[in-house]
């Protein structure tokens, strides 16, 4: 009896490690997949420079979170290998109307979800925008059909739901997770009468999209900075996982930041989950007691906004427009914006001219900003949007030499900007950001 | 370490304390009583969505409150009428428990996730004590439902080990069946036990929703009704023993963020791995069997009562 007990409390401690890890996983499988998908998008351009560890199957490296780093690294050298012509959408399609009488009625949308579409995060801001795109082209919205919580490190989850969506005649398929880039390419091959576009990297079979999130929290990490720089030149950032997409906010943040002011630091507190209330709210509540008033944040639930709010802190929203859940703290909020490429997508999709070699990789109003709060001073926000026609004209490079990371080695060379490839791959932390997070592991 | 530091820590370890523990008294009481619940998680997701949603809806924390307690009773009779009156396996039934809370309330939630209910337990600072250094803000600067936290734990000590309702309690998990020979209605006490601790599952779910944090997300509590289920056993069945415990973990769990902000050359996985090297050192330590020494177990826990073969 008692032997039984004590096995059945041990079972309980494991499953709440792994209740954790799954609730975790949940919570950012988007950015998780990043991790994964980016690794696996570079195939063409990053044969150059890829690593020459063994090569695994994708699918297997995806699906490892554990192996999170070296996964996405041998993901991106199977990638190579594999590598099909990938066909750069540029951003001047962004403007393409459908052509005369193209007929939209007929285009049945499916999206598969790592969890619910109103989670106030990722899945939000995908759906969201492909609600968006689809009232913008007139597609009716019973031409969407939505499949929530599909766990993107399950195989035969992912793939029976992607078939399913198939039977329901659905003829393009968005799949907004990391780990749905491993199952999908294997669907897509065999109904190739259907479109997939998944986010992140770019594999075979799918169309692949990704934002240039950076340019929205660059502008996130000035105005923080215009507001904080005569009081504390030093930010925070509440940051979720040690993971490329992660890095390139922080990043972009503490760039943005020292636009402002060349002296500006940031100190990073970490929860190390991709969704923990408890440690969230310490990781704002460390920085807070540490003098710090203003802050970015990469994380899902509302528990940073909060805990701001509570303190009198202030903090730039993510994913979606927070300003509901904490009014008096969250100055404005960086928007994940699929819409003008699900837009483009959907188009070719219903003019036939959609490749399964098409690659989105879009700045502009993908990676928006929300509107400001009120408080906010008129002057900050006229700066703000002075210096996003700045970087939306190409005159103000956010990756742009000299550029220092925190050790002091030259990133790039001045004058010089940094490639694509190396801006999603971020495996560095610049100049001035302290974290205790360490490279490479 | 400097005072707010200290303060902070000390503070959110109280605050975290009290979301597992109003679950972690209820199941002593439970499991005092022979009955596990392993659905505590399950039913405290059901808690904190229905707080939530009344307060979203209704704006009335009271109504909530109640209505979180009715959530609860309501389960626990479930739960009693599974594992008492149909002698169902407790384990199984608490399975059953869990994915059905877990589910029902992910779906009864669409309609507030995201949702600012703008009504919280605000913190209330008590007079003069708030005032004493570090201890003052961080345990007489909080809200209601930890202030009740800090009466249940005495009133749970003495009722379970100073009166005679207590004793027949703690009887009703050992030996059932003398209690039924004395007279006692063993299903029915069992039944109030088990409902009684599904209450304060259901109101340590609220404690997340509407105390600690306010807003709901699918799966919100990730994994506190596990540790509660986890608590009851490292504390032996006892409430006070269960809160050191509960603090400690709440402490292990947060400071190893507030260390990385002033350690940086430290990995922060080094920090994130403590809570769980720290259950693993507990459950060594409280439930080892160390020279034949005789373990805190209720005698009937787990085991359905019948009064046919006794």
């Amino acid at each position: 009896m008692k032997k039984k007990l004590i096995s059945i409390c041990l079972a309980a401690v494991l499953a709440t490690a792994v209740l954790t890890a799954c609730s975790e996983s949940a919570g950012g499988t988007a950015e998780q997949t990043a991790e994964a998908e980016e690794a696996v998008k570079e195939e063409a351009e990053a044969e150059a420079e890829a690593p020459t560890e063994d090569a695994a199957p994708a699918e297997e490296a995806a699906a490892d979170e554990t192996a999170a780093q070296a996964a996405t690294e041998t993901a991106a050298v199977a990638a190579a290998e594999t590598a099909a012509a990938i066909n750069l959408i540029g951003e001047d399609k962004r403007d393409q109307a459908p052509a005369e009488g193209t007929d939209f009625s007929s285009l049945k949308i499916g999206e598969i979800e790592s969890y619910i579409v109103d989670d106030g995060g990722w899945c939000q801001a995908t759906h969201e925008s492909i609600v968006a795109a689809m009232k913008e082209l007139g597609i009716p919205e019973e031409n969407l059909i939505v499949l929530e919580s599909i766990d993107d490190t399950d195989q035969a989850t992912t793939q029976t739901a992607a078939e399913e969506l198939i039977n329901e005649g659905c003829t393009l398929i968005f799949g907004a997770s990391t780990g749905y880039a491993s199952y999908l390419p294997e669907i897509a091959a065999a109904h190739p009468e259907v479109l997939f576009a998944q986010w992140g990297n770019k594999v075979d079979n799918l169309i692949g999209y990704e934002i240039r999130s950076y340019e929205g929290m660059f502008l996130a990490g000035y105005a923080s900075e215009l507001l904080s720089k005569d009081t504390n030149p030093e930010l925070g950032f509440s940051a979720s996982f040690n993971e490329f997409s992660v890095r390139t906010a922080i990043n972009a943040y503490a760039l943005g930041a020292q636009y402002a002011n060349p002296e500006a630091t940031v100190r990073v507190a970490s929860a190390d989950s991709w969704y923990d209330i408890d440690k969230e709210t310490q990781c704002a509540q460390s920085l807070i007691d540490a003098g710090i008033k203003y802050m970015g944040m990469e994380a899902s639930s509302p528990a940073i906004p909060e805990t701001c709010q509570k303190n009198g802190a202030f903090v730039v929203g993510y994913h979606n427009d927070m300003s509901a859940l904490a009014p008096e703290a969250v100055l404005v909020s960086h928007m994940w914006n699929f819409a003008p490429i699900f837009k483009n997508i959907m188009i070719n999709a219903a003019e036939g001219t959609a490749s399964t070699s098409d690659f989105y990789y879009w700045g502009g109003d993908c990676s928006k900003l929300s509107d400001f709060a009120a408080f906010v001073p008129e002057e900050v926000v006229a700066e703000v949007t002075a210096l996003q026609e700045k970087i939306q004209s190409g005159e103000v490079q956010v990756f742009a030499g000299e550029l220092k990371d925190n050790a002091g080695n030259v990133l790039v060379a001045d004058g010089e900007v940094m490639s694509d490839e190396d801006i999603i791959f971020q495996n560095f932390f610049v100049e001035g950001v302290t974290t205790s997070w360490k490279i490479g592991e | 370490m400097s005072t707010t530091l200290l303060i902070s820590i000390i503070s959110t370890a109280v605050v975290y304390a009290a979301t597992v523990l109003y679950a972690a008294v209820g199941e002593i009481f439970s499991q005092r009583a022979g009955i596990m619940n392993l659905g505590l998680e399950g039913i405290m997701l059901m808690g904190a969505v229905s707080g939530y949603m009344v307060a979203v809806y209704r704006q009335n924390l009271v109504l909530a409150m109640l209505v979180v307690i009715l959530v609860g009773a309501a389960l626990g009779l479930v739960f009693s009428f599974l594992t008492v009156t149909m002698q169902a396996d407790q384990t199984v039934s608490g399975m059953a428990m869990l994915t059905f809370g877990t589910g029902l309330s992910g779906f009864l939630g669409k309609g507030v996730s995201g949702v600012n209910a703008n009504l919280a337990f605000e913190p209330i600072a008590i007079p003069v004590l708030s005032r004493v250094p570090v201890l003052g803000p961080s345990l007489f600067d909080q809200n209601i439902l930890v202030y009740l936290m800090y009466l249940i734990i005495p009133l749970s000590m003495i009722y379970l080990y100073k009166t005679r309702a207590g004793m027949i309690l703690r009887a009703l998990g050992e030996n059932p069946a003398a209690l039924d020979s004395a007279g006692y209605n063993v299903f029915a006490l069992r039944y109030a036990y088990v409902t009684f601790g599904s209450i304060m599952t259901a109101v340590s779910g609220a404690v997340v929703s509407l105390a600690y944090t306010n807003f709901w997300s699918d799966g919100m509590t990730s994994g506190k009704g596990w540790i509660a289920v986890a608590l009851v056993v490292f504390s032996a069945w006892n409430p006070l023993t269960a809160t050191f415990g509960a603090l400690l973990f709440g402490a292990i769990s947060i400071i190893g963020i507030d260390v990385q902000t002033v350690f940086p050359q430290v990995p922060s996985q080094v920090f994130s791995a403590l809570p769980y090297v720290a259950t693993i050192i507990a459950l060594i330590f409280t439930t080892g069997n160390f020279r034949g020494r005789r373990s805190a177990a209720p005698a009937a826990l787990t085991i359905p009562y019948d009064r046919e073969k006794r």
